[in-house]
């Protein structure tokens, strides 16, 4: 009822309504292009921060890949360590973006629009960054490509039925729907870039806009290529994370080969990219003045998701422990007792506090429309999700079925902790380096937006 | 003027331009000089590309001298295998035997004969020629033989036997009367003496565990270093099969001492007693067998004395000195004495390391008596007519040297691979003699604390380059013979003897005042030609007894074992021929008959109460040295092989420490790797505490071994010396090493030195990996059954073989051969202490050892402990988890059963490793280092692995495909044994078998089919291709 109004009002002021709008498009193009302007000292800064993190990462990969894997904390049994959960968690900051730009749009819920593009480009550069780790995670990382079935003359093929060959898949699919996912919905802002650019940016921006030109026509193809690609995107946020905990899940370790596993780390990994999405946002409005655009109200939705996630991952923990204890499987209590009060206990019970706890917080109002709360527990959830992924990996290989097997505690070396701190750096980077030569906002749907008020 | 600039016309010039230019170029390009490549133009006769020649020869790791093959490809020796042939150890070999070949290709061996330099320090050798340093030597011999001070030499070696021997004691004839002994550390001096006083027979007897139906060992590690450990495996698993199917002697075991040693384990009863009460139990059980009138000797007189000298230890006692309940020591006593299957056959092992205080010899002579007692002298415990430790030194012999070089009477003291400086107590202070003496030679293969102190090096070959013969006891002649060409310009011992001793004399007969030497009634000769040509003379007497012994025996009691069939060649160079094929000669000795002398002169039974406590009594806790496993007195300390391969008990790696109880180390406020300073009377060691739950609450239990300071680059200060710590005083009547018996206090330091350990926990947590059963319930078919789980996976099929293994941890001692054998075999690296931190250990097949909790061992607080070893090596599962798991299909299984590994094909993902339940995937986690010369060693048919790539168990898939083309060579199919993988061969206690699971008739598939057969983790559902056998609980 209160939209048909609207229509017949718009339809009513057609010609100072499109006015106004002209007034509106061009302060909105004004104030999100103006976030592409050459950068000042606090962005140089983090920049540059983001460019020795990385740099150091590459050094500590090139040590690695000269000494060999030993130069990580790796112990028998714990053949995998931080390599694997940077991995996983990567992987799972990636799926926010697509359940925002994707899942949100095809529900039209309008209150993505000012954070769909930020964590479109989150998704991208954080499947890039999980992409990497395989590769840093494998013995012989010169032949990582022997994962991926080409035809050969020894006629070598992949084995299909390990779950690290749909890995391969999953990932790379993901990364190319979502790569051009962002692509596509950057189109007509890349446009508006090359319109009003002059720097050295613009032929860049004219290749990549693709003769945009803003007619009736290409905006018909544009809605129904975006749409389209929304619903191809979709259930990659289910099926993606459900191969990587298939990683997992397929194997037979206890605390690993559980049937919940797809859907609680799909529910996991939207937790962890919501949180993520909050902690990138908070900073940037600040750093690119969109406070006016990216509102409390956004945060405010963001915050009642995290909560629903957390409550699923909450419950899938409680569902984990208990089918241990119900499954009489000695190896399977063991594990999970083990990981409540094994050597890793805290590395657990900060996960749970993290993970379950906190979010609850975001229950009360006051709470999660303050910024600084908001981002305070944004960034605890990441450290839990990270934490979950930790434990569940280490703390299963470390105690296994055979207990002459057992382990000592795990401690990641300085390499590990290099190339983790160089992941982060590398995503901060890819991101920083993206927001100034990109909208971070999209230019068009918020004028859409705009329009209907 | 050079004839050159003369005579240069232009073609000449052209001339050298061609040839010149090129070879300037060439010359100026390489950086390397260019190697020459060889081929084989005239191919030695024994050498065929790709095809091992084998050689057998004698082990030398220790004064056992088991037979080996060894087995050499292009040259080079490469693996180390028990020739089946040999008597003593029966095709098996120990895990320092399998090691022998990194004492061969040890990068730390003298390379050249070294002189130590005035101004340049301990380490201060510098190269120097043999010309030069056996002249030297022998001027100085010269010297001292010329004015009749040959007796102001010394000759140490070990205990030596056959043609060396004989050579090195006419060698000490002829340069003067110089001083000999044969040292060895652990020279049974207790048990030599009690033997002695008793029998009048200083012997170190053969010890049959066969026969035996109950063994009761008094602190006697038999089956680790105690005599011939490896025929002790062979006997004592041969005896204990459950189904009673090789001797049928079903034996039982019963072993005192005060820590949960590797024998220990492996008895059916382990009783912690108090440090030092051996003998006193072992006087109680005779005193019981005597008064209750249950000896099973004719010898009234004699068991009048024995009663007299036992009389005061009744079992009440006993109970008091040692812990042990009186009523258990009496019963164990009538089961002694009243065997099953009549008098004889039971055993009791006693005058071990373990049990060498004060009273050493009375508590050997207490053994001893108990054997006599029961009737098993001549049956289970058998002294031949002479043995190997006849003439070995005893350790006073040693102190009295000492003393004399410390007091000047030594001018030259000649060492031949010996370690006294390690191996004797600090306070006996044979480094501080050393410098007293004016020339110190020390002929040794590699560095040891002691060849670091002395003057001259001559270095000499291992045994796996020489020549040599061993005679264990008589009828038991090894002949060794050089398996390869010496790695480096060094020399046969006896050869270095002859050429020294020439020269000496050849100089002391070329003077003129040789004559005045004339009152030196000892001929002053050594025999013609090389130690070879003497080694030859010595088995040609030899062949000439053999048969004059033959003749003179009738035909029918000749029986000698495995090849009776084979005609005695009368040729000598076929009589050479075959001993040096078949490594020895062998025949049946009758155990000589011995009798109870009159008294027992020289021991003083009373000792067995008085020195309850040793010596310094102030201080709180015993000291247990005991003889290592790996590195035996310490001479193989310096193999980065037995350094890595976990020690069998507490699975600790590359280093020694102290043991405690962790109430005791609660107690004096230290925990597991904290250093601790260990101070007794006579010495201060610092070495890092190790938890062991499996020992006397009172007592601190060291390896020996380890703590050198100048042997090498895997040894060098490395661990402690518990040795360092013992009293330097012999003991009062067996003239030995007090090694038990010392007191010590322990301070913690603010400081831990982690001494790594491959396995956390020895508890199964009730997991069913390592499973056993009762004797009754084997007997009465009551095994449970396991259940076949399903599978919605067609079954593999298996066109030809299926290779499958059976273990049987009943056997199974848990003595590391087989890890060893795996490492030699296959190329398995070693990667350094560090790395064991992570337990990044490369093992291939290891052995897990897990300890069911029991009811404590007597109220020593030690607490009580079942142990159970259980070999884990890749079980080639039908259902393999890793297979499905390998992204690049890196594993996979073969149509034989195989789960086999393609190292080319690996990328390094682990996902097999994770997904293995039994953990035996092992991971390079860095590019391997062999450091030269160890590269000689790899076996050719393996592949080395690279950085990044995933290894394991391949059931020696090389040996396989060598089984495959002999039966094709030979035109047959593969019949059971034509593969034998390393483990299994070297397996002492033949735990190990073998074969093909599709052959009904092969060993293996019988024993899998075994009632005591189960699958490890069979849950999983893994079908594995090994099948364990339980152990049985007696």
């Amino acid at each position: 009822m209160n939209g048909s109004g609207a229509a017949v009002g718009a339809a009513g002021n057609i010609t100072s309504g499109a006015a106004a709008a002209g007034v509106r498009y061009a302060r909105i193009d004004a104030d999100i292009l103006r976030t592409m302007r050459p950068p000042g000292i606090a962005y140089l800064g983090a920049l540059a921060l983001a460019l020795g993190g990385l740099t150091f990462g590459a050094y500590a990969f090139s040590v690695q890949w000269r000494a060999g894997l030993g130069v990580a904390g790796y112990q028998h049994p714990i053949y995998w360590g931080v390599y694997i959960t940077n991995f996983v968690f990567w992987v799972g900051i990636a799926h926010s973006g697509t359940l925002i730009s994707a899942v949100l749009f095809l529900f039209r819920a309008r209150w993505r629009t000012a954070v769909a593009r930020a964590s479109e480009a989150m998704t991208v550069f954080a499947v890039m960054t999980a992409g990497l780790f395989p590769i840093i995670h494998i013995g012989r990382p010169w032949f990582f490509y022997w994962l991926i079935p080409y035809p050969n003359e020894r006629q070598l093929w992949v084995n299909f039925r390990s779950p690290l060959v749909w890995d391969v898949f999953a990932i790379s699919t993901y990364l190319t729907v979502s790569a051009m996912f962002l692509y596509l919905g950057l189109i007509p802002d890349i446009a508006a870039a090359r319109d009003r650019t002059t720097d050295w940016r613009k032929p860049i921006y004219r290749v990549l806009a693709l003769g945009w030109d803003g007619s009736t026509r290409r905006w018909r193809h544009y809605t129904a290529l975006y749409a389209f690609f929304a619903a191809l995107a979709t259930p990659l946020v289910v099926s993606v994370h459900s191969v990587v905990s298939w990683d997992f899940a397929m194997s037979i370790l206890p605390g690993w080969h559980s049937t919940i596993f797809a859907p609680y780390f799909v529910a996991g990994a939207i937790f962890s990219g919501l949180a993520m999405v909050i902690t990138l946002l908070i900073p940037l409005r600040r750093l690119l003045g969109l406070e006016e655009y990216i509102t409390i109200h956004h945060f405010e939705n963001l915050a009642k998701m995290i909560i629903l996630t957390s409550m699923i991952v909450g419950y899938a923990y409680m569902v984990e422990f208990f089918i241990a204890w119900y499954s009489g499987s000695p190896y399977e209590q063991a594990a999970f007792y083990d990981r409540m009060f094994g050597q890793y206990r805290l590395f657990t019970w900060a996960m749970l506090t993290c993970n379950v706890i906190v979010p609850l917080f975001l229950f009360a109002k006051r709470i999660r429309t303050s910024l600084p709360a908001l981002f305070v527990i944004s960034l605890l959830v990441n450290v839990g999700m990270w934490l979950e992924r930790f434990v569940i990996i280490v703390t299963s290989l470390s105690h296994d079925f055979n207990p002459a097997n057992w382990a000592g505690i795990y401690t990641p070396t300085w390499v590990e902790g290099a190339i983790t701190l160089g992941a982060f750096s590398m995503f901060f980077f890819l991101f920083l380096v993206f927001v100034k030569n990109f909208p971070a906002v999209s230019i068009t749907e918020m004028k859409e937006a705009s329009d209907l008020g | 003027m050079s004839p050159l600039t003369e005579t240069v016309g232009r073609r000449t010039f052209l001339r050298m331009l061609g040839s010149a230019g090129p070879a300037a170029a060439a010359a100026a390009c390489s950086p390397v000089p260019p190697e020459r490549i060889i081929p084989y133009v005239i191919p030695p006769d024994d050498v065929v590309p790709g095809i091992a020649t084998w050689y057998a020869s004698v082990c030398g790791e220790c004064p056992t001298g088991c037979g080996v093959l060894v087995k050499t490809r292009e040259g080079r020796a490469i693996k180390v295998e028990g020739n089946p042939r040999h008597p003593v150890n029966r095709g098996g070999l120990c895990v320092r035997g399998q090691s022998s070949l990194q004492g061969l290709y040890d990068p730390d061996r003298y390379r050249e004969p070294l002189r130590r330099r005035e101004g340049e320090g301990r380490d201060g050798l510098a190269p120097v020629s043999w010309d030069d340093a056996e002249t030297e030597v022998a001027e100085r011999i010269a010297a001292l033989r010329a004015e009749g001070r040959g007796d102001r030499i010394a000759v140490v070696t070990p205990a030596l036997t056959g043609t060396l021997d004989a050579l090195i004691d006419r060698w000490c004839q002829a340069v003067g009367g110089a001083r000999r002994l044969r040292y060895e550390t652990y020279a049974w001096e207790a048990m030599r003496a009690a033997n002695d006083a008793l029998f009048g027979r200083a012997a170190a007897p053969y010890h049959d565990f066969s026969r035996a139906e109950l063994v009761v060992s008094f602190s006697a590690d038999f089956l680790e270093t105690w005599l011939a450990s490896v025929a002790h495996a062979r006997d004592y698993a041969d005896a204990r099969r459950p189904d009673g199917s090789t001797t049928g002697a079903r034996a039982r075991a019963v072993h005192f001492e005060p820590r949960l040693s590797l024998t220990a384990s492996n008895a059916d009863e382990w009783v912690a007693i108090e440090p030092g009460s051996e003998g006193a139990i072992a006087a109680a059980m005779v005193q019981v067998i005597v008064a209750e009138g249950r000896a099973q000797v004719e010898d009234e007189a004699g068991l009048e004395r024995i009663a007299g000298v036992v009389a005061d230890w009744t079992p009440q006692t006993a109970a008091e000195r040692s812990g042990v309940p009186a009523e258990r020591i009496a019963e164990l006593a009538r089961a002694f004495s009243d065997p099953v299957a009549g008098a004889g056959r039971t055993l009791a092992a006693g005058g071990a390391v373990a049990a060498s205080g004060s009273d050493g010899a009375e508590a050997a002579a207490a053994v001893a008596l108990l054997n006599y007692v029961a009737g098993n002298i001549g049956a289970t415990v058998r002294m031949a007519p002479e043995t190997m430790w006849d003439g070995a030194a005893t350790y006073a012999d040693m102190t009295s040297l000492a003393e004399a070089m410390h007091a000047g009477e030594i001018d030259l003291l000649v060492l031949h691979q010996v370690n006294p400086v390690h191996t004797m107590p600090a306070a006996a202070d044979f480094a501080g003699a050393m410098e007293q003496v004016p020339l110190a030679v020390a002929i040794a293969s590699s560095p040891n604390d002691t060849t670091a102190r002395a003057d001259i090096v001559l270095p000499a070959h291992t045994p796996l380059e020489s020549w040599g013969d061993h005679v264990l006891a008589t009828g038991v002649e090894g002949l060794m013979q050089p398996a390869m060409r010496p790695l480096y310009d060094t020399r046969h011992t006896g050869d270095i003897f002859l050429a020294v001793g020439r020269a000496a004399l050849a100089d002391a007969q070329a003077d003129a005042t040789a004559a005045e030497t004339g009152d030196n009634e000892v001929p002053a000769t050594l025999p013609d030609g090389e130690f070879y040509d003497v080694l030859r003379e010595r088995w040609r007497a030899l062949q000439a007894a053999r048969i004059a012994a033959e003749a003179a025996a009738a035909p029918d009691e000749v029986e000698a074992p495995d090849d009776a069939e084979a005609p005695e060649p009368q040729d000598f160079e076929d009589f050479w021929a075959d001993a040096i094929r078949r490594g020895g000669l062998w025949w049946l000795v009758e155990p000589e008959p011995v009798s109870l002398n009159d008294s027992f002169d020289g021991l003083d039974f009373g000792a067995l109460a008085r020195d309850a406590a040793g010596t310094g009594n102030g201080r709180a806790l015993t000291l247990l040295p005991y003889p290592s496993l790996h590195f035996y007195d310490g001479r193989a300390a310096n193999r980065p092989w037995l350094q890595e391969i976990p020690d069998p008990i507490l699975k600790a790696t590359w280093g020694s420490w102290i043991e405690l109880h962790p109430e005791t180390a609660a107690a004096i406020g230290a925990e597991e790797n904290q250093l601790v300073t260990v101070e007794s009377d006579h010495g201060r060691v610092e070495a890092t505490v190790l938890l062991n739950l499996h020992l006397h609450a009172g007592a601190a239990a060291m390896p020996i071994g380890q703590g050198q300071t100048a042997a090498g680059r895997y040894a060098s200060g490395r661990g402690a010396n518990p040795l360092a710590l013992l009293d330097p005083v012999p003991a009062g009547a067996s003239r030995g090493l007090r090694f038990a018996g010392t007191r010590v206090d322990l301070t913690p330091r603010e400081l831990h030195r982690p001494v790594h350990r491959l396995q956390g926990t020895f508890d199964q947590h009730g997991r069913g990996l390592a499973r056993a059963v009762t004797q009754q319930a084997l007997d009465a078919g009551d095994i449970p059954h396991e259940e076949e789980h399903l599978t919605l996976n067609p079954p593999l099929v298996h066109p030809e073989h299926r290779w499958g293994m059976a273990i049987d941890i009943d056997a199974c001692t848990g003595c590391n051969a087989c890890v060893a054998a795996c490492y030699a075999e296959n190329n398995v690296p070693t990667l350094g202490a560090d790395q064991m931190q992570w337990r990044r250990a490369m093992s291939w097949l290891r052995i897990d050892r897990f300890v069911e909790p029991t009811a404590d061992p007597g109220a020593t607080g030690a607490t009580g402990g079942e142990t159970r070893f259980l070999p884990m090596l890749c079980q080639h599962c039908d259902h393999a988890p890793c297979e499905t798991v390998c992204p690049t299909y890196a594993t996979y299984h073969t149509d034989e059963g195989l789960n086999a590994q393609v190292y080319n094909r690996c990328v390094g993902t682990r996902y097999c490793a994770n997904n293995c339940p039994y953990k035996v995937r092992r991971f390079n986690w860095f590019q391997a280092e062999f450091p030269d010369p160890l590269p000689l060693q790899l076996n050719p048919d393996v592949t080395p692995r690279s950085a990044g790539v995933m290894e394991k168990c391949t059931f020696c898939v090389q040996r396989i495909a060598e089984g495959r083309d002999l039966a094709r060579d030979e035109d047959r199919p593969m019949q059971d044994g034509d593969v034998t993988p390393a483990c299994a061969q070297t397996c002492p206690a033949q735990a190990i078998v073998f074969g093909d699971l599709n052959d009904p008739n092969s060993r293996v598939s019988q024993l899998s089919a075994d009632a005591r057969g189960y699958h490890a983790l069979s849950e999983t559902n893994t079908r594995p291709g090994v099948t364990y056998l339980r152990k049985v609980l007696r």
